[in-house]
């Protein structure tokens, strides 16, 4: 039987999914056995440093007394190593020296230890003394010429407290790291569930549909935030763009019904035509509104392929100069047939690396609204100059311009300015240009051209019936 | 009358263009897929090839490539429903001649295959065109109309020789933006048009004969209709 948790009652998120596969359980973890690793380090050089100290010190300290005895015996027999025994605990007032003489037989002769231990040698004993405890001793035995032992030792009581004294304290560092460690981990743990949590419910509400749902940002400026901040930033992207991709959709849908009508009309008049004359001439209408339709999906097709930057590959040197030439030669006539003059200023030897069809579109475009747009019997100007390590191409007409608020939505697809509808057009040139000079790293301005310094040379537009546009197109780079 | 193979695996399209190349005078071999335009083409014999880029089996620019490697020399066109600049380039670098997209107007269909069953005649490169009493020398850049100096400009040139070359076909205007202008797009203002009666005003000025005819709903046709 499973435990159901109880309704109302949501463990937080690191429990939820098990505390053992949190990257902050797994950091806790290996940070709590470094602490561990680095306390037992510490406390074996803090043993080294003191009770192998003091054990090497004692150590010492036997073998130089048990040298003396050795003298003694060499001198005196064994009667000068009793004296010399009796005389040093004697002298012993700390009670922390042991020494004992034995005979072969291992009866004791002098000294304050009880009997002889049974091994020569270095070895530890524990000795019980007169008040009943029991010391531990570091002892050292000798068999002196003719069959005597001599034992040396020193009581190692401190030495084994401090020993005790130093196992305890690593032992309380040793569980307050990993207290600490586990509190701090759990801690840490939780904020970064926390985090992650939020994180996860806003991505899930987004895959779920809600598009307007963004990660939270704590203000801490940490990994996360960032992390948090590169995700919304796409995500706003992503919105932009499927926004976009509806107001396409939307656009095209209403644009295509215009031209769509008008075909269904024509077609009406060809079945309802009285004679084959007239029947015939309808069908060619008919025809003429299918092939608007058809440029219009060429023309939208073209864009979305520009956009999606795939005719990078065609990039090659393009000599702007004599682009810039052949727009103006072929849309002189153009001009002329409006009453209009088209002046250009082209400086010589500007090359750039790109698209030349796109490039030459692009311009033919801006060159044909100024002439659709600008003033009957005004100017049209189209200059292309040297700007800092690019090129500029500037075309300008004296028509009434476009509105400083209109400027950024004349670049939409299908957005056409009130006063333009009369004239006839797809409403796409501009999108492309747009498309173009993204794909190729350029940037398009429109203003004023009564304002601003009028470059080049070519008749300064006169007064029109508004303060006519001029279009700036900035290439970021020339080549050679 | 040119012999054309029309490799189109579009039932309707198919049999749309090859009424309208039948009526137009010219005998038309139908291939539905590429293996078998393969096969028709390499038993040789055509004029011209008019390839749809998408095909069955093998695809269109496969086809050619593999013609032009088995030495089949017949001008190519492309047919494709794909209008996009780097597939036009893609279509000429695989060996064809020229590049429709789909859809087209039928005259345009009919236009460039004739001007492509022409070329051979052009290899003997002439230095002077002629059309009645107009006379054009490609050495000495001079045009003049019974015996009179026209002054052109160099664009003019370049048109009048592109419609000279091509004297009793008809020219499209697409034709024209491409080979003169090279513009391979459709400008929304008409700039052809324009083109064409300004050097149509120059030649004919003070002639009652026009050299430059309109064909309604196809292009133009430089002809001696005297």
């Amino acid at each position: 039987m499973t435990a159901e948790p109880r309704p109302g009652f949501v463990r937080p998120g690191f429990l939820r999914h098990g505390l053992f596969r949190t990257t902050a359980f797994r950091l806790t973890a290996l940070h709590l056995a470094l602490t561990l690793a680095g306390t037992a380090l510490l406390a074996a050089i803090a043993w080294w440093a003191t009770v192998g100290f003091a054990t090497r010190q004692a150590s010492e300290e036997i073998d130089r007394g048990m040298r003396v005895l050795g003298q003694s015996a060499a001198l005196s027999g064994l009667r000068g190593v009793a004296l010399s025994i009796e005389a040093r605990l004697a002298a012993d007032r700390a009670g922390v020296e042991y020494y004992l003489l034995a005979a072969p037989d291992g009866q004791r002769l002098v000294g304050n230890l009880a009997s002889a231990p049974p091994e020569l040698g270095w070895q530890r004993l524990d000795v019980s003394r007169a008040g009943g405890d029991v010391v531990p001793v570091l002892a050292l035995g000798a068999r002196l010429a003719g069959g005597a032992t001599v034992f040396v030792g020193r009581d190692l009581s401190s030495v084994q407290a401090l020993e005790q004294r130093l196992l305890a304290a690593a032992g309380w560092v040793g569980l307050g790291a990993v207290v600490i460690g586990l509190a701090g981990g759990l801690l840490i743990g939780r904020g970064i569930a926390r985090r992650t949590a939020a994180m996860d419910a806003a991505l899930a509400a987004v895959g779920a549909g809600d598009l307007g749902r963004r990660l939270p940002i704590a203000g801490r400026d940490d990994e996360f935030d960032r992390l948090s901040f590169r995700i919304n930033a796409m995500l706003d992207r992503l919105g932009a763009v499927m926004a976009a991709l509806r107001s396409v959709t939307d656009d095209i849908a209403h644009d295509l019904r215009t031209p769509l009508t008008r075909l269904r009309q024509r077609l009406d008049e060809v079945s309802r035509a009285a004679t084959a004359a007239a029947a015939k001439e309808a069908a060619a209408a008919a025809e003429a509104e299918c092939d608007a339709i058809l440029d219009l999906f060429a023309a939208l097709l073209r864009i979305a392929q520009v956009e999606a930057g795939a005719q990078r590959s065609a990039f090659a040197r393009v000599d702007l100069s004599a682009v810039v030439e052949s727009v103006a030669e072929v849309y002189a006539p153009a001009a002329e047939e409006r009453g209009q003059v088209l002046s250009a200023g082209i400086a010589a030897g500007l090359a750039a690396v790109g698209d030349r069809a796109l490039i030459t579109q692009m311009l033919a475009n801006l060159v044909e609204n100024a002439i659709r747009h600008g003033r009957d019997g005004g100017h049209v100007r189209l200059l292309l100059s040297p700007l800092g390590e690019g090129a500029e191409v500037i075309i300008e007409d004296d028509g009434p311009g476009i509105p400083a608020e209109e400027r950024e939505r004349v670049f939409r697809r299908f957005h056409r300015l009130d006063a333009a509808r009369a004239t006839p057009g797809s409403g796409l040139g501009l999108a492309l240009v747009r498309a173009v000079a993204a794909l190729h790293g350029m940037t398009v301005t429109l203003e004023d051209a009564g304002t601003g310094p009028g470059p080049g040379p070519g008749p300064v537009p006169g007064p029109g019936p508004g303060p006519g546009l001029r279009v700036r197109v900035e290439l970021p780079r020339v080549v050679d | 009358m040119l012999r054309i193979l029309l490799v189109e695996d579009d039932a309707a399209t198919a049999a749309y263009v090859k009424r309208g190349l039948a009526e137009a005078g010219h005998v038309v071999d139908h291939a539905a897929d590429g293996q078998e335009g393969l096969f028709l083409a390499t038993g040789g014999g055509h004029d011209v090839l008019v390839v749809d880029r998408m095909l069955p089996k093998l695809d269109g620019l496969s086809l050619v490539r593999a013609l032009r490697a088995a030495g089949v020399m017949a001008p190519a066109l492309f047919l494709t429903a794909r209008a996009g600049v780097g597939d036009r380039v893609e279509g000429l670098d695989a060996g064809g001649d020229d590049y429709l997209a789909k859809p087209f107007a039928f005259a345009e269909l009919v236009a460039r295959i004739n001007a492509l069953g022409r070329r051979p005649a052009f290899q003997a490169e002439p230095t002077v065109l002629r059309l009645a009493n107009l006379e054009m020398d490609l050495v000495r850049r001079t045009v003049t109309r019974a015996g009179q100096r026209i002054a052109l400009q160099p664009r003019e040139w370049r048109l009048l020789e592109f419609l000279l070359r091509r004297k009793g076909d008809v020219v499209t205007r697409t034709m024209l933006l491409e080979g003169v202008w090279d513009f391979h797009f459709d400008p929304q203002t008409s700039v052809v048009e324009t083109h064409v009666s300004r050097l149509r005003a120059k030649l004919d000025k003070g002639f009652d004969r026009p050299l430059i005819h309109t064909v309604r709903g196809a292009g133009y046709v430089v002809r001696d209709d005297g």
